[in-house]
């Protein structure tokens, strides 16, 4: 059995109808053996509970009167254990496009990847830049073709096309929605807080990632699993732009100042006499 | 009169209430905790005057070593020992709870106490508990009829035998004995014999390891051979210590000195008035 | 998830020269969520003899109250403060009476006993004793602090150097750990005085 991985195929195959063996392996369209199991579904969904990196996560994204600002945490964990406190979150698809990751770590560096070579494809074919809702919807399309089968996928693809700026939300059980702010991981709800609280659309670019990290930083002191650098990317007309990698560590402390230890001498009640 | 509400010291016996609550949660897919288990190599066997009992000294968590030099050779009377394998808490409290009734049994007769004596106090303990009471032992001493060696299960069913082992490595440990154990074996021959034996435990059972206890226990007198063996030695310790580049931060410090110890001498004035 | 994870925690007691240390995380969650970063896992008994509680809280706060009873009797009836070695077995008793239910807590006891020898003692959910002779550690982080501790523990360490050694012991591995942090709280304990400290960690 083997499964049908036509939503990877990025072009017509670069060889020709060979006969030898060697080409046939090498130009045909990749795929990868099915487990031999009656509950196909059920034993996708076991695998990914057995190996489930990057779970908790905090990301988000808003438009506002500049562009577009996309900010995340830098965690990954496997259960309770911190595998990492530097990962790349923000996916650089090409310079006017961005993605986010949450869920799979793996599930979303891959497709992320594809989705890039997808676009780069597109631009060649059509001597133009991708629309940010083309590129979400070949995402949304393949998701939805692997639909039910375990990827576990929740990203906001966030860039910059002839319409202005674009943002939408597109996760691994086939939805795909357009906004202006989205927050998706563990995170997100303490983030939305922040973030619905504080968000104006004529903000300031400052003022906007301003927003975003303190958005990231609130979720991530709230949230076990967040944590790390906040990162805030930029996405204007002329590309995306990285504006901040701050150590939520020493946010913590910037943004509550403590005062440096105070010696409290406590004295015992005089005994005797 | 109101019912007394306060709590009293319980006389003795298990508390089954948070029973319940506990069936809930494991109810709703909470998985039951671990406990810590002594994964074990026990061994014992009766040479021309008496009994050695031997043991190796880990214990273990699921997959952690959470005690590397514990004490599995466990005091019943002067002249009966007894090695516990299994939950660490079971072994312990059951061999403590009937070594004090030995102690009022011994108060009572004035007699030293008998083999026997302990190996039916234990094994009515652990039938009445029908195997959830998870103790294997191997209780060895010397009375007034001679050396005894027997084994007794989680389930209360008891064995007499020349030669006995116990626990995770107890395969390992009577493969050893199986070949060279002979009646009559002088007393260094005998504890060279249940070394050779605990040693095979720990190198070949991952459940038991570090450093190997011996008993021998003859008519009138005990020899507690702790750490009689420690083939495990560290090896990874740093001669130069640790240093840390960077100081811990300290928000706050509390200093509170302790009130000296007064002695009170009888007798005499202590308060001026 | 297990039930130990629910609130999350970590704890360590360490050996000193004449002295001892105890430390524990300030975080009091409910799975993921942080609910309070001030949360006291570390309970006094008496003036040199502390006790650590992990696990989940609910059953950590209500063994403390009935050790706490079980302590005032103590002391009503025998007119002293319990030795280290006393209260272990105390707790000991009381978890394991409640063998075929236990309460969900992993208890680590520290004091001063006499000639101020430092006791250091932990036990899983049902009282099974480990007395150590170096350092214990206790919680979700168990994993990490086992590894962190035994690399930095040196025997008969100075208070000073003791402090330094469990505190960074403890924040190295609580950064390794989602489930507890924010902060730390230490208390080294020698015969003259205790030494209350609470670190500034990582609030992520």
């Amino acid at each position: 059995m083997k499964l049908d991985t036509s939503g990877l195929e990025s072009t017509a195959p670069l060889f020709g109808s060979s006969s030898s063996e060697l080409l046939d392996e090498i130009s045909a369209a990749p795929s990868f053996a099915l487990p031999n199991t009656i509950n196909f579904d059920g034993f996708q969904k076991e695998a990914i509970q057995m190996v489930k990196p990057a779970k908790g996560t905090t990301t988000l994204a808003f438009i506002f009167k500049e562009g577009v600002m996309v900010a995340a945490d830098s965690r990954a964990s496997m259960g309770g254990y911190i595998s990492s406190q530097s990962v790349k979150k923000i996916i650089e698809i090409n310079p006017y496009m961005l993605g986010t990751m949450a869920g799979g770590a793996a599930d979303c560096q891959f497709w992320h990847r594809n989705l890039g070579i997808k676009c780069r494809l597109h631009e060649l074919a059509n001597k133009r830049r991708i629309s940010v809702t083309g590129a979400s919807k070949l995402l949304a399309n393949i998701l939805y073709s692997y639909r039910g089968m375990g990827l576990s996928v929740g990203t906001m693809i966030a860039g910059w096309d002839e319409t202005g700026p674009g943002l939408y939300y597109v996760d691994s059980e086939g939805g795909r929605l357009k906004g202006t702010r989205f927050s998706v991981g563990s995170g997100s709800p303490y983030a939305y807080g922040v973030l619905d609280n504080g968000y104006r659309y004529d903000m300031s670019i400052e003022e906007a990632a301003e927003l975003a990290r303190r958005s990231i930083y609130h979720a991530t002191f709230r949230d076990g699993a967040s944590g790390g650098v906040a990162s805030v990317y930029y996405v204007g007309p002329d590309g995306w732009k990285k504006l901040s990698g701050d150590d939520v560590g020493e946010l913590h402390y910037h943004y509550y100042p403590v005062m440096p230890s105070t010696v409290e001498q406590e004295m015992v009640e005089v005994t005797g006499q | 009169m109101s019912q007394v509400a306060v709590e009293v010291p319980p006389k003795g016996g298990f508390s089954f209430d948070l029973c319940r609550r506990n069936g809930m949660l494991s109810k709703k897919g909470v998985p039951p905790p671990s406990y810590r288990k002594t994964g074990t190599t026990i061994v014992g066997l009766i040479f021309q005057d008496g009994v050695i009992l031997g043991a190796d000294t880990r214990a273990t968590e699921g997959p952690i070593v959470c005690d590397k030099n514990c004490e599995k050779i466990h005091y019943m009377a002067p002249n009966i020992y007894c090695c516990g394998a299994g939950t660490a808490a079971d072994t312990e409290a059951v061999t403590d709870m009937v070594s004090s009734q030995l102690q009022l049994h011994r108060y009572h007769t004035g007699r030293e106490s008998r083999v026997v004596t302990a190996l039916t106090l234990l094994k009515s303990h652990l039938f009445k508990y029908q195997g959830h009471v998870q103790a294997a032992l191997v209780l060895g001493g010397v009375d007034a009829n001679g050396p005894h060696l027997h084994t007794i299960y989680p389930h209360g069913s008891t064995d007499t035998l020349p030669f006995a082992t116990m626990g995770s490595g107890s395969l390992a440990a009577m493969s050893v004995f199986e070949s060279k154990y002979c009646e009559g074996l002088t007393k260094e021959e005998g504890i060279k014999l249940v070394c050779e034996a605990i040693c095979s435990g720990i190198f070949n059972d991952l459940g038991s390891g570090s450093n190997v206890d011996v008993c021998v226990i003859t008519k009138g007198q005990k020899e507690y051979l702790r750490n009689h063996q420690l083939p495990n030695p560290r090896t990874y310790v740093s001669s130069k210590g640790f240093s840390f580049p960077k100081k811990t931060e300290i928000l706050l410090t509390r200093i509170t000195p302790l009130k000296e110890m007064v002695e009170v001498i009888e007798g005499r004035d202590t308060m001026e008035e | 998830m297990s039930i130990f994870e629910y609130n999350g925690s970590a704890l360590i007691a360490m050996v000193g020269k004449n002295c001892f240390a105890i430390a524990s995380d300030r975080r009091l969650g409910v799975q993921l969520q942080t609910i309070a970063t001030d949360f006291q896992r570390i309970y006094k008994v008496h003036d040199r003899l502390f006790l650590g509680l992990s696990g989940l809280a609910t059953d950590a706060q209500t063994l403390y109250q009935r050790l706490v009873f079980r302590h005032k009797l103590y002391q009503l009836r025998e007119e002293r403060d319990m030795k280290p070695e006393t209260f272990a077995s105390l707790v000991s008793a009381i978890l394991y009476e409640k063998r075929f239910g236990p309460y969900f807590c992993q208890p680590v006891i520290a004091g001063l006993g006499d000639e101020d020898k430092p006791f250091i003692c932990t036990m899983d959910s049902i009282g099974a004793k480990e007395l150590a002779k170096d350092f214990v550690v206790a919680g979700t982080a168990s994993e990490s602090l086992y590894g962190a501790c035994e690399s930095m523990f040196r025997p008969d360490m100075e208070p000073e150097d003791l402090f330094e050694t469990i505190s960074q012991a403890l924040l190295s591995s609580v950064d390794r750990d989602c489930l507890s942090g924010w902060g730390g709280h230490v208390y080294v304990v020698t015969p003259t005085e205790v030494k209350e400290r609470i670190l500034k960690g990582r609030m992520d």
